[in-house]
C-alpha cells in the first residue's frame, strides 16, 4: 500500500498513534504537503463522510477521524502556508451571548476540522463585540453562531447587526444553528445559512468556500 | 385477623439493589465533594459558603455531611393543591404514587385543526390546559410549548396566564428568569388568597433547569432562590445527554445528574429548610447518527428508572419522563415509544412524569400524543394497581355458589366489582369487526383526533376567582410595560 493510502486508512480508522509518523514518512519520501492533503487526508475524510451518512459510522468515530486529520494538519499547515497553498478555509465559531450551551457548537467545530477547515472556537457566552474582534483577528471565511435558548437565539440577530456596524458583515458568510433555530429564522435575521446539525454545518461550510 | 401477613399491593419493580444504590450515592457525594460545580450566582455561592461548602472562585464543592443534611431536610411526601379546592385534582406526592403531565418549551406545535406542524403560539396555551384538565389520567399541566408570538421575554408569563384559568390541575411553571417567575407567583398567590395561604396550600410547582455538565447557571439560580424564599415547591432538573454532556454509561449519567440536582437541593434547603424539592432530570442518549437527544430511546426509560430508584433511596421524589417520542407524527412509532416509556415510568413509581405529549425529540408539542398517552397511562395504571387478595376477592364462596358449568354474569359479586377490577378503554377499540365497520372503520389516530376535538368543543374548566382575572390583566400589562423599551 502506498503511504498516501495508508494515510487515508489511518484517517478512516481514526488512528492517532500512527498518523503523524505516516505524515512525516510521506514528507520524507518527497511528497508535497498539498499532495498529502489532497490524496491522503481528504479521501479518508470523504469516505468517513459517506459512511456516516449511510449510518455505518457514528459520531464518536467521525470525531476521532477528525482528530487524526487535525493531528496531521499540525505538521502540514506550516508547509502549506510556506508554499502559498490556501487552506480549505477558516471558520470562527461561538455560542452567542447569554448562552452557555455549547455541545452543538463543539460538534460543529470538530466536524469542520474534519472537513479541513482551520477552526477558531471562541467559546460560549460570546458578545457581539467579541465576534467582531475575532473576525478582525482571524479573517475567517465563515462565522458560525449557536444558541439553544429561544431567548438567546435573538442575540444572533443583534450579533449580525454588530457585524454590519463594524463593516465586517460582507467579509464572511454567517451560518446559524441550535435546537430552536429554523431556516425561516435564519433568513429573517439575515444569516447566509442555517444548518440543522453538525454534519450539515460542515457540508454547508465546504460549499461556501468552494463556490 | 391475620398476623405477620405481608401484602404486596401493585406490581413490584426494582432494578438496582441497595448495594448498587449506595454505590451511586457515594459516587454523587464524591463528585460534589471533590469535583464540585461551577455556580454562576453570587448569592447562591454565599449561601453555600455559609452552609459549609467550599467556594473557590465560581467552583463550589460541597462536603458530604452538608448534602446528607439537605437530603434529610427535604420531605418525601407532600401535597400540591388544586387552585379551586377540588381534592380530586390535588397531587399527593409520596411512595408508590406516579403522576403524569406534559412538558414545556417545544418550539413547535401540531395545530389542532390543520394537524400541521407550526410555531407554538399564545392561543395554543388555553387549548393544552383544557385538554389536560379533561383527560382523566393527566395530573398536572405544562404548556407543551414556548409562546412565539409575544415579546420574547414574556413567553412564560403569557403561558402561565393562559394555563391557569383553563385547568384546576396543578401547573408546573417553567420560566425564563426572575421577572417572569415573579409574574407567575403573583397570579398563583392571588388565587390562593395571599402568600401565607399559598404557603399552607401551594397551588403550583416552580421549575428550573441547571446546565450539564456541572454548571448551575445564573438564570436557574435566580429562579431557585426566588422559589425557595417564597416556599414554592421546586423542581431542579438537568438535561444531560449520555455521550455528549454526560458519561456514556447509565450509572455515569445518573451520578452526574444527581450531583447537578443536589447542588440545587443544597442551596434550597439552606435557604428554606423543608422546602418540597423534586429531584430531576431528563436523562437520555445522544443518537450517534442524528446527534439528537433521543426522547424515544429505551435508555431514557432505563436511566429514568435508575434515577427514580436513587431518588427514592435517599428520600426524594423524582421528576420522571415518559409518554414522549422521536416520531414526527401520530403514528405507530409514537405509540410504541410513548406507551412503553409511560408503562416503565409507572412501574418505577417516579413521582411526576413529564413530557407526555412531546414529539420529534421535544421539538414539537402535540395534544394528540398527549391524548393517546392518556389511554396508555390508564392501561399502565390498571396493571400497576395490581391484584388485591382477600376473602372477598378470592371469591371462594362465589365459585361454590355458581359451581360447575354455571356462569358469573348475574352474581352480585360480579356487579360489585366489575367496574373497579376492569379497566375500560376510551380510545382502544374492542368491538367486533362488523360493529367497528359500522362505526366508520376508524383507526386509532382518528379516534384520538376526535377525542381532542370533542374535549375542546365541550369541556368547561372550573373558573378562577374574578379578582385573579384582574390580577392576570395587571400582571400582563405591567410585563408589557417592562419590555416596551427592550
Amino acid at each position: 500500500m502506498s503511504v498516501l493510502s495508508e494515510i487515508s486508512t489511518c484517517i478512516i480508522e481514526g488512528n492517532l498513534a500512527d498518523i503523524q509518523d505516516l505524515t512525516r514518512q510521506a514528507l520524507d519520501d518527497g511528497k508535497e504537503a498539498k499532495e498529502i492533503l489532497d490524496s491522503g487526508l481528504m479521501p479518508g475524510m470523504d469516505h468517513v463522510g459517506v459512511e456516516f451518512k449511510a449510518g455505518n459510522m457514528f459520531v464518536p468515530e467521525v470525531l476521532r477521524s477528525a482528530k487524526a486529520m487535525s493531528s496531521a494538519m499540525e505538521l502540514l499547515k506550516p508547509l502549506l502556508a510556506a508554499s502559498g497553498v490556501e487552506m480549505v478555509g477558516k471558520v470562527v465559531l461561538g455560542t452567542v451571548k447569554g448562552d452557555l450551551h455549547d455541545i452543538g457548537k463543539n460538534l460543529v467545530a470538530m466536524m469542520c476540522e474534519g472537513a479541513g477547515f482551520e477552526v477558531y472556537d471562541i467559546g460560549k457566552d460570546v458578545s457581539p463585540e467579541d465576534f467582531v474582534a475575532a473576525i478582525k483577528e482571524y479573517n475567517p471565511d465563515i462565522v458560525g453562531m449557536s444558541a439553544l435558548l429561544t431567548t438567546t437565539m435573538r442575540t444572533m440577530e443583534s450579533t449580525i447587526k454588530a457585524l454590519e456596524e463594524a463593516g465586517v458583515r460582507d467579509k464572511v458568510k454567517v451560518m446559524v444553528g441550535g435546537a430552536p433555530v429554523t431556516e425561516d429564522f435564519a433568513n429573517q435575521i439575515g444569516a447566509d445559512a442555517y444548518a440543522s446539525n453538525a454534519a450539515s454545518a460542515a457540508e454547508i461550510a465546504t460549499k461556501f468556500v468552494s463556490s | 385477623m391475620r398476623t405477620n401477613y405481608r401484602v404486596n399491593s401493585g406490581v413490584r419493580f426494582r432494578m438496582l439493589s441497595d448495594d448498587q444504590l449506595q454505590e451511586l450515592v457515594d459516587g454523587v457525594l464524591h463528585v460534589l465533594e471533590y469535583t464540585g460545580l461551577d455556580v454562576y450566582h453570587e448569592e447562591s455561592r454565599d449561601i453555600l459558603k455559609k452552609a459549609g461548602a467550599w467556594v473557590d472562585g465560581i467552583r463550589v464543592r460541597i462536603p458530604s455531611h452538608l448534602v446528607r443534611k439537605s437530603l434529610d431536610l427535604a420531605p418525601r411526601s407532600f401535597t400540591v393543591f388544586s387552585r379551586d379546592g377540588n381534592p380530586k385534582n390535588n397531587i399527593n406526592i409520596g411512595p408508590g404514587r406516579a403522576h403524569f403531565g406534559p412538558g414545556p418549551t417545544c418550539p413547535n406545535f401540531i395545530d389542532v385543526e390543520s394537524m400541521e406542524r407550526r410555531p407554538y403560539v399564545k392561543s395554543d396555551v388555553p387549548l393544552v390546559a383544557k385538554v389536560v384538565d379533561a383527560l382523566p389520567n393527566i395530573d398536572f399541566c405544562e404548556s407543551l410549548g414556548t409562546v412565539n408570538d409575544v415579546h420574547h421575554e414574556l413567553g412564560a408569563t403569557y403561558e402561565f396566564a393562559g394555563m391557569f384559568p383553563n385547568t384546576s390541575k396543578p401547573i408546573v411553571a417553567w420560566s425564563y428568569d426572575y421577572d417572569d417567575s415573579v409574574d407567575i407567583h403573583k397570579i398563583a398567590v392571588a388565587e390562593a388568597g395571599g402568600q401565607e395561604a399559598f404557603e399552607r396550600r401551594p397551588n403550583y410547582i416552580h421549575y428550573c433547569e441547571p446546565l450539564s455538565p456541572l454548571v448551575s447557571t445564573e438564570d436557574a439560580l435566580n429562579k431557585l432562590v426566588f422559589a425557595a424564599k417564597h416556599r414554592i415547591p421546586l423542581i431542579f432538573t438537568p438535561c444531560p445527554i449520555a455521550g455528549g454532556t454526560a458519561p456514556v454509561t447509565a450509572a455515569g449519567i445518573i451520578t452526574q445528574a444527581a450531583a447537578e440536582s443536589w447542588m440545587g437541593l443544597t442551596i434550597a434547603q439552606a435557604l428554606q429548610p423543608g422546602l418540597p424539592f423534586i429531584m430531576g432530570g431528563v436523562l437520555s442518549v445522544m443518537d450517534m447518527s442524528s446527534m439528537i437527544l433521543a426522547y424515544g430511546a429505551p435508555e431514557l426509560s432505563l436511566f429514568m428508572a435508575g434515577l427514580t430508584e436513587l431518588a427514592h433511596y435517599v428520600g426524594l421524589p423524582l421528576w420522571q419522563t415518559g409518554g414522549c417520542t422521536d416520531s414526527k407524527t401520530l403514528d405507530e412509532q409514537a405509540a410504541i415509544e410513548g406507551s412503553l416509556s409511560v408503562y416503565f415510568s409507572a412501574l418505577s413509581g417516579g413521582d411526576l412524569c413529564h413530557d407526555v405529549g412531546y414529539t420529534e425529540s421535544a421539538m414539537t408539542g402535540s395534544v394528540f400524543q398527549l391524548a393517546m398517552m392518556d389511554e396508555s397511562i390508564g392501561y399502565a395504571r390498571r396493571i400497576t394497581r395490581g391484584i388485591e387478595v382477600n376473602e372477598e376477592t378470592l371469591a371462594v364462596e362465589v365459585i361454590d355458589n355458581v359451581g360447575p358449568n354455571g356462569h358469573f354474569l348475574r352474581e352480585q359479586h360480579t356487579r360489585d366489582h366489575y367496574r373497579t377490577e376492569f379497566w375500560y378503554p376510551n380510545l382502544c377499540d374492542r368491538r367486533n369487526y362488523e360493529e367497528w365497520e359500522m362505526m366508520g372503520s376508524t383507526p386509532m389516530r382518528d379516534r384520538v383526533v376526535a377525542r381532542v376535538h370533542d374535549i375542546l368543543a365541550t369541556h368547561e374548566p372550573s373558573p378562577i376567582k374574578p379578582e385573579t382575572e384582574k390580577v392576570i390583566e395587571e400582571v400582563l400589562a405591567a410585563a408589557e410595560d417592562r419590555v416596551r423599551e427592550k
